[in-house]
């Protein structure tokens, strides 16, 4: 008895009452110009009251087809989602065993999600038209049969009643509560249906779910190379560095040459590694700066900045690049441009500053990415494995294309990248590589 | 004296490990390997005691060089996996893998020193706490319930469980008033019913069991 009495007028009925009346509320305009183009259909100079109200019933259906259509704009969804999730009660609660469900907050751009919207939009303007007249209607109603019956109102009560019903009209006092409970039976099971519905015409359709999961895992995999990047970076110059100053602390004394040399190593290790933390850093305000996610960094149109900033640390880029450059995808194109950077960054860590010559250009299909620079003087060079050059190698992979890096024979260190133009990019696997 | 090789393609972790580690009374780095395909041929040339690992090296990493090591020589030297940080999922592969235990590069040259010395010696587990905990989070990652354990004797059981707390053969045997001969016999017959080369392993097989649950 408590639950059917909670269920009409619990906390939730109200809430659910509040969304109806909204939705009457919604209904009115359409239903205003619906009884504006009946009125030239009805007889002039009607005064019938039962014809004024079926002239009324017949406008609701006609308003719901000028709904239907309204609600096809794509903003219609997040408004309307936001008020089913703040007022119509427990529509997220999942369904015995089911997943949470969830309400979509996205402007519905394709028509699939756009009819979606308008079916709920026209329910909730129907049962919201329905819910409000009632709540307009029936407790004036309830309190005009009440006044009647305790004999205040004469027998203007009787009269009314006798003229609806005719001879058997029932006592007010059993057509009172009746009408109550009509009413909040009927604001029940509205509020019930529309929770019902709400997550199947307001959630987001499966391609749109596709679409979230498929964003996700971009992050993921965008957060996973950040980190790898900081982890190669920083992380393994920094154990470098403890481990070396442990060695020179050891022997200090008995072996200070190796001391002097740690001394260096750590010195030089230390300087790159900040650089290098300077990059990673610099990428994670560019996804903070423009709120975008990480595949949303500079493409090659940055280049200019990236090789004047080069020059400013010592390295010397004289730019080669062709044309068609302005046209690539956008994805290759950010691909290219960190190609380039961990290209130029791989120069200056171990070449220290010196000039090197960049070639971008097109052909065949593919973008040839081409970096020479002269190998430093007093750097030992680690033929393949560089961590720089691992980075290029997972990037040209990425995309389907190849990378070759070694020293020429005329003594200069030759970085060639060559990337597909349309090539489907390979999925992302990195979260696997070993670190 | 323990023969040490060292594993890494960093030239500096080398050579800093190397001086830390000959450094030390008892300790002498045999042999420097800067990729994991270098390792086998030196092991088996230099016949080390220990082997540190770098996981990460630029041709065979560290992982599948510890299972190459670990299956050609005999007796298999004992590979102690290096690594920046602790919470890196190849640790956990390389300690399945076969590897006694591992080191951080960030740690001090006395631990550094004592963690060689740890799995020379081989009764004890290296760092009991981190193997538990690493366990115990790829196991529940895992989320499937592996095979169960074979059957152990009720004394067997007992010791596996105290070598999971961490216990040394020598606290074994005194928390069970029995001899460290005993013991040792009972953790060879506890490693060869499960089929693993050392107790970092049966430590991790007891966990990702659910023999052993993390309190």
């Amino acid at each position: 008895m408590s639950t059917v009495l909670g269920a009409l007028v619990g906390r939730r009925a109200a809430l659910r009452w509040v969304h109806l009346v909204l939705g009457g509320a919604l209904l009115m305009p359409y239903w205003l110009l619906s009884t504006v183009l009946l009125t030239p259909a009805l007889p002039r100079g009607n005064t019938d009251p039962g014809q004024q109200l079926l002239a009324q019933l017949i406008a609701l259906p006609l308003s719901l087809p000028m709904a239907a259509v309204t609600a096809l704009v794509p903003m219609v969804r997040p408004l309307e989602g936001a008020a089913a999730r703040a007022l119509c009660a427990g529509a997220l609660a999942p369904r015995r065993g089911g997943p949470v469900r969830e309400l979509a907050s996205s402007p519905a751009r394709s028509w699939a999600a756009r009819r979606r919207t308008s079916a709920w939009f026209v329910l909730h303007v129907l049962l919201g038209g329905i819910v409000s007249g009632m709540s307009l209607t029936v407790p004036p109603t309830v309190l005009f049969l009440l006044a009647s019956s305790s004999g205040a109102l004469g027998h203007t009560g009787r009269d009314t009643l006798h003229r609806a019903f005719g001879e058997y009209a029932p006592p007010e006092l059993l057509i009172a509560p009746a009408l109550l409970f009509l009413l909040l039976t009927t604001n029940a099971l509205s509020g019930a249906l529309l929770a019902r519905c709400a997550p199947a015409l307001l959630g987001p359709t499966p391609d749109e779910r596709l679409a979230a999961a498929e964003q996700r895992a971009a992050e993921l995999a965008h957060r996973n190379r950040l980190a790898r990047e900081l982890h190669d970076s920083v992380g393994h110059a920094l154990s470098a560095v403890t481990i070396q100053a442990a060695a020179a602390g050891r022997v200090l004394r008995s072996d200070p040459e190796f001391a002097a040399e740690a001394l260096q190593a750590i010195e030089e290790t230390a300087r790159a590694a900040v650089a290098e933390l300077d990059t990673v850093l610099g990428l994670l305000r560019e996804d903070t700066a423009d709120g975008r996610r990480a595949d949303c960094g500079p493409t090659l149109a940055g280049l200019d900045t990236l090789v004047r900033q080069m020059g400013l640390a010592g390295v010397r880029v004289e730019t080669h690049t062709g044309p068609g450059l302005g046209d690539l995808p956008p994805e290759l194109s950010r691909e290219a441009y960190r190609v380039v950077q961990e290209g130029l960054t791989n120069v200056l860590r171990h070449a220290g500053p010196v000039p090197a010559r960049l070639r971008l250009r097109l052909s065949g299909g593919r973008l040839e990415v081409d970096l020479e620079n002269p190998l430093g003087a007093d750097r030992p060079s680690r033929p393949g494995g560089g961590r720089g050059l691992r980075g290029i190698a997972e990037r040209a992979e990425s995309r389907r294309g190849d990378y070759r890096a070694g020293p020429q024979p005329d003594g200069s260190w030759r970085l060639s990248v060559r990337l597909p133009v349309s090539a489907p990019p390979a999925p992302p696997a990195n979260a696997a590589q070993p670190h | 004296m323990i023969r040490v090789v060292i594993a890494d393609d960093e030239r500096l972790v080398r050579t800093g490990l190397r001086v830390v580690l000959d450094a030390e009374p008892g300790i002498t780095v045999v042999g420097e390997a800067a990729d994991g395909a270098e390792v086998l041929p030196l092991a088996r040339e230099l016949q080390p005691d220990v082997i540190l690992m770098d996981i990460r090296m630029p041709g065979l990493d560290g992982i599948r060089a510890t299972e190459l090591v670990l299956d050609a020589l005999q007796p298999p030297p004992k590979i102690l996996v290096v690594t920046t940080f602790e919470n890196d999922d190849h640790v956990y592969e390389a300690l399945r893998a076969g590897a006694a235990g591992f080191l951080l590069k960030r740690a001090r040259a006395e631990e550094m020193v004592q963690a060689v010395r740890l799995v020379a010696h081989g009764d004890s587990l290296l760092f009991p706490a981190a193997v538990r905990e690493l366990a115990v989070h790829h196991a529940a990652r895992r989320g499937r319930t592996p095979a169960p354990l074979p059957r152990l004797t009720e004394r067997e059981g007992e010791i596996l469980r105290l070598m999971s707390a961490g216990l040394t053969n020598g606290e074994i045997a005194e928390r069970l008033v029995v001899s460290p001969e005993t013991v040792k016999t009972h953790v060879a017959s506890v490693l060869g019913k499960l089929g693993v080369r050392d107790r970092t392993q049966a430590v991790i097989a007891a966990y990702e069991s659910g023999f052993v649950r993390p309190r």
